[in-house]
């Protein structure tokens, strides 16, 4: 591979990477809860870890040259980013509304707290029948 | 083979919208209102644990949306997910999102697209 374009193509991927790291990390300062600060976090792992997985991919192939090994390592290793960012995304949000965190206060509408127009939720926990004495 | 079809149309479709999504986080940076969080319910299509797993594993990974819960639907519902939007216009835009992904994907898992309403209990084996 040529010197020049193996460089520019290092340099593309590997400072878009970064860069996408940090918006992610500024744009956590922007927003006001967990559960937004999960949600923007995703370009850093959804996106800027892949292209410097794929800087350290184009490195490879310009100083080792191409090999079924390493260009195999670099679809798992973006592939799992992936995946195992979405999964650890859910789990997170799940755990922080299960703790009780706060929900910023200008959330709106928030589905969580108050059901759709129309929408009439049963809790089946308490008896509907109010005549029927406990104990 | 129309599955096939469906699913290199859907990967595209997610690989897509990863890229719009880090566009938009990252360019509104700059903006003095950054988010309008909103937490959305939508009576989910997706029938099985694989589509209700791709679906949530899909919406999360998308940039400005984030399934906060899942709750389990029963005979006489549908399972329901709770999407925590940020950078949705209204209620209506970011349910109309999803609904749009969820056809997708069912598309891609039962080879064709479904109804466009949640399927009552009568259809569900």
């Amino acid at each position: 591979m040529n010197e020049t374009l193996a460089t520019v193509l290092v340099g593309i991927f590997g400072i878009t990477g970064s860069l996408l790291l940090l918006a992610s990390a500024l744009a956590m300062f922007r927003v006001r809860d967990a559960l937004s600060r999960i949600n923007v976090f995703s370009p850093a792992t959804g996106l800027g870890m892949p292209l410097i997985v794929a800087a350290a991919y184009v490195f490879d192939l310009h100083s080792a040259g191409f090999s079924w090994s390493s260009l195999l390592m670099a679809v798992v290793a973006v592939l799992c980013l992936i995946i195992v960012s979405s999964v650890a995304s859910n789990t997170l949000a799940r755990s922080t509304v299960l703790s009780g965190q706060p929900v910023y206060r200008k959330t709106n509408p928030n589905r969580l707290a108050h059901p759709p127009a129309g929408v009439v939720d049963v809790d089946p926990d308490v008896d509907v029948d109010p005549d029927v004495d406990e104990g | 083979m129309m599955r096939i079809i469906h699913g290199i149309g859907y990967v595209a479709y997610i690989l897509w919208a990863i890229l719009t999504g880090s566009f938009t986080i990252v360019t509104r940076l700059f903006r003095t209102d950054y988010a309008e969080p909103m937490i959305v319910e939508l009576p989910m299509r997706c029938a099985t644990d694989l589509e209700v797993t791709l679906f949530a594993s899909s919406i999360t990974i998308t940039p400005g949306t984030l399934v906060a819960a899942i709750a389990a639907g029963n005979s006489a519902s549908p399972p329901v997910i709770f999407v925590h939007a940020l950078f949705e216009d209204s209620e209506e835009s970011a349910l109309a999102g999803l609904i749009d992904m969820e056809s997708r994907l069912l598309a891609m898992t039962r080879g064709r697209a479904p109804g466009a309403q949640p399927e009552n209990e009568g259809d569900r084996s």
